[in-house]
């Protein structure tokens, strides 16, 4: 079906033009008249090439583009045409006196050769306003396409109206027909868009194209204009189709003329052209792979290599500085290098404190060395066999601070121009991101992953507090300790002991945070072990500064109360190793216990033992005891006034009515309503002790 | 949030440390930095005036503890001068009067400095 259609077209030239070459030879020996039959042969010829016309353009319709190619094309087809017609010239000779006559009255030949001359330019004439139509309709608009349809339709009414049959030969309308198709060849010919877009190579061919195409077309308008063999063959084959090669030959004549001036003028451009174009497709890479992260080495390969390409330098190489905060110290990093040997990285920059990579750090702007034997911040090169040439290094910049820098170096001095120092800031600009976002990627990975580990570490801290509160007869328990980090260093512990007392311990690790929670655990350990063992509370803490001397660092010490209570006649015995003092409190009258004691960790057992006092205090009745960690009365509001201790004591002299819970949540609350918005500073610990109405060994 | 700044001062023989603002966790490396920085100019003779200082945590203590080990090993001494009653009520819950010399004024201190230089 397909074959079919292809030949489709071919079936009417090849049926038509023997037709009306038969008819010609037969006219040519007797007279036929002019009547239905000299119509029919008139029609003939326009419809069969009107066909070859429908059949190229189907064929063609697939074709890409490369012009000045085609143009070659042209030329062959329009130059060939133009040497057939010389050789059928030499071999017939219509005589002048029957130039004027129509229709002409020859002999076979003479036909043949007008057949031949006729065929071939029409046929050519069509290629040739093809490829124009193809050009033309490049990035076509929908003006665009209807200035060429236009064209097509006048060129179709200016050939029609040389139709012999018609009257219209030499009228006006076929002039105005003729003069139209003229004016619309020239307002066709401005559509060279596709000049813009040739390199410099193909523009120089284009131009060397055009201008002999240019030339060969204007011999075929001369020689279809006048009276020659070519113009006298057209009009034995066909007045209709002489009229269309004629004013197709004239706008291809004006079409590749204007290629030829339009091309010459772009010529200058051309090299600018080509490198905005390469840079505009590096650019478009780059854009790509600065979202791949994960490929950060190729992506700094592409960025020295574009640099190279795009700038035309021997050699690029990008390295990253890894400094302090202060940008002067650390060291560079070489993370790509092209065609760039070591020694010249080495000798360029030597150490961050180069003459080079200071300035840069300095000015934070491109540094352009135009002559590197020349210039006094490399000179020393030369000395080490360093070649000639020029070096641009441009900064990375990342938030304003210099993250690494960008080189090349071309072997000419003075050749980067501004061109290159602003493409490859561009470049260095999304290296920057590029970098930037493989950091962020890792350092977010690593945020996650300790935020992970830290809520582990606060699961298994939590579980180091009691998860209940003690049962004892006439007497209740109430405590909370809050974290300001995810882990903190505040303690509290309850410990049932052998003769049915009761030790309770609330510390505080200085400082907070992990390291704090570390000593909280350890901290845990020594006192459990203590507990098992008779001790006073003064014995006790003694014992487990003893224990701790040695592990703690030397920077942290830990407070600590430690209480023993007889829940059988509330007498409690304690001892404050530099913890925040006790609050006793009742309905009518709330104190600061505040034996003298030195925190754990701070000095000798010696020292420690000597300056340690213990205390002891009886819960009457309704009585209150409040133990409690620096973070509670070192609250702070936005004000930055503390919360201190005594709105404590009087909170919880005004509170002690209630229960151990209600006095807990009572405090907890007006703290933090105290505190506001303001972010809380430091672990937050409270425990406290309500000795019920009745006293005594059993339960209200 | 938390300003803190200490400044260095010499008063013959003596180094004076001027602590002001808020000393936290956060503002402790400036006071070590400082701590550093005398010993490794090997003058032990330090006296830490915390006239204006309005704050100091359990972390802002350690600096202290951090370094009198080494300081007295060296024959000195951290001596604390001028505190207001509410940082002073700080360092006295530890116990830090116990293990340190605190004097009301400055001068005290300097006294003390000299006259353990003539002994």
């Amino acid at each position: 079906m397909a074959r079919i259609r292809s030949i489709l077209p071919w079936i009417a030239p090849a049926v038509l033009i023997p037709i009306a070459f038969v008819y010609d030879v037969a006219r040519a020996a007797v007279d036929l008249g002019s009547g239905i039959l000299s119509v029919t042969r008139e029609l003939a010829l326009p419809i069969a090439f009107l066909a070859v016309y429908a059949g190229l353009q189907s064929r063609r319709a697939q074709a890409t583009t490369n012009v000045p190619k085609a143009i070659g094309r042209l030329l062959m087809v329009n130059a060939g045409a133009l040497v057939l017609l010389g050789f059928v010239s030499l071999v017939i000779s219509f005589r002048p006196e029957n130039s004027g006559s129509l229709p002409f009255r020859q002999n076979s030949i003479n036909i043949l050769g007008a057949y031949i001359v006729g065929s071939i330019l029409t046929v050519a004439s069509i290629v040739t306003l093809l490829s124009i139509q193809e050009m033309v309709l490049i990035r076509r608009t929908a003006s665009v396409r209807r200035n060429f349809l236009l064209y097509l339709v006048v060129l179709g009414v200016a050939s029609a109206a040389s139709l012999r049959f018609l009257p219209l030969e030499g009228s006006i309308v076929a002039t105005l027909a003729f003069v139209v198709a003229l004016i619309l060849a020239v307002v066709n010919s401005f559509r060279q868009p596709w000049i813009v877009y040739l390199s410099r190579r193909e523009k120089v061919y284009g131009i060397i194209y055009s201008a002999l195409l240019f030339v060969v077309l204007t011999i075929l308008d001369v020689v279809l204009a006048r009276h020659s063999t070519g113009q006298r063959s057209m009009q034995a084959f066909s007045s209709c189709l002489h009229t269309f090669v004629q004013i197709n030959a004239l706008f291809a004549t004006i079409y590749f003329g204007m290629s030829f001036v339009s091309t010459l003028f772009h010529l200058p451009t051309a090299e600018v052209f080509e490198r905005k174009q390469t840079e505009l497709n590096s650019l478009h890479n780059l854009g790509r792979l600065v979202t791949q992260v994960f490929d950060f080495d190729d992506l700094v390969r592409t960025v020295t290599q574009m640099t190279m390409e795009v700038c035309d330098a021997r050699g690029a190489w990008l390295e990253l500085f890894e400094t302090t905060e202060n940008e002067t110290e650390g060291s560079a990093r070489l993370v790509a290098r092209q065609q760039v040997e070591e020694v010249v990285i080495a000798g360029l920059t030597e150490d961050l404190n180069s003459p080079i990579r200071r300035l840069l750090r300095d000015t934070h702007r491109p540094l352009l060395i135009e002559d590197i034997w020349n210039d006094r911040r490399t000179k020393h090169l030369k000395e080490r066999g360093i070649s000639r040439g020029a070096l641009l290094s441009v900064p990375l910049l990342s938030q304003g601070r210099i993250i690494g820098a960008l080189y090349a170096v071309k072997d000419r001095f003075q050749s980067f121009d501004q061109d290159d120092i602003e493409v490859m800031t561009t470049f260095a600009d999304h290296a920057t991101i590029a970098i930037e976002n493989a950091r962020l990627i890792v350092r977010s990975l690593e945020r996650e992953r300790l935020k992970q580990e830290l809520m582990v570490a606060q699961r298994m801290q939590r579980r180091l507090l009691p998860q209940t509160m003690p049962e004892l007869p006439g007497i209740e328990f109430a405590a909370i300790s809050e974290s300001s980090a995810e882990v903190g260093g505040d303690y509290f512990d309850f410990f049932a002991l052998d003769d049915g007392r009761l030790g309770i311990v609330v510390a505080d690790v200085a400082g907070k945070g992990v390291s704090a929670a570390f000593y909280m655990a350890e901290m845990k350990g020594i006192f459990l072990s203590l507990s098992r063992l008779p001790l006073t509370p003064r014995e006790f803490l003694v014992r487990a500064n003893q224990a701790v001397l040695e592990s703690l660092e030397k920077n942290v010490f830990i407070s600590v109360v430690y209480a023993i209570l007889d829940p059988a006649t509330g007498v409690l015995q304690l001892s404050r190793a530099g913890h925040c003092p006790i609050i006793h409190a009742s309905a009518h009258h709330a104190e600061m216990i505040r034996p003298t004691g030195l925190g754990l960790g701070l000095t000798d057992t010696e020292l420690f033992s000597r300056s340690t006092e213990e205390r002891e205090l009886c819960l009457g009745p309704e009585d209150v005891c409040v133990l409690y960690t620096d973070g509670i009365t070192e609250s702070r509001n936005s004000a930055g006034e503390e919360y201190g201790y005594d709105r404590l004591l009087a909170l919880t002299r005004r509170l002690s009515s209630g229960g151990a819970e209600d006095i807990k949540s009572g405090i907890l609350s007006d703290v933090r309503t105290f505190v506001g918005a303001s972010t809380s500073g430091d672990d937050m610990t409270l425990l406290v002790i309500k000795r019920s109405a009745t006293s005594g060994g059993h339960r209200v | 949030m938390t300003d803190f700044k200490v400044q260095h001062r010499d008063g013959e023989g003596v180094s004076i440390l001027d602590l002001k603002g808020y000393l936290d966790a956060h503002t402790a490396p400036d006071l070590e930095t400082a701590f550093q920085k005398l010993l490794n100019d090997r003058k032990f003779n330090i006296v830490v005036n915390c006239r204006d200082l309005s704050y100091i945590s359990s972390a802002g203590l350690g600096v202290f503890m951090a370094y009198i080990e080494d300081v007295r090993k060296n024959k000195g001494d951290i001596k604390l001068t001028n505190m207001s009653p509410k940082v002073y009520n700080v360092f006295d819950l530890l116990g830090f009067p116990i293990l340190y010399e605190i004097y009301k004024d400055e001068k005290e201190a300097i006294v003390k400095f000299r006259n353990a230089q003539k002994a």
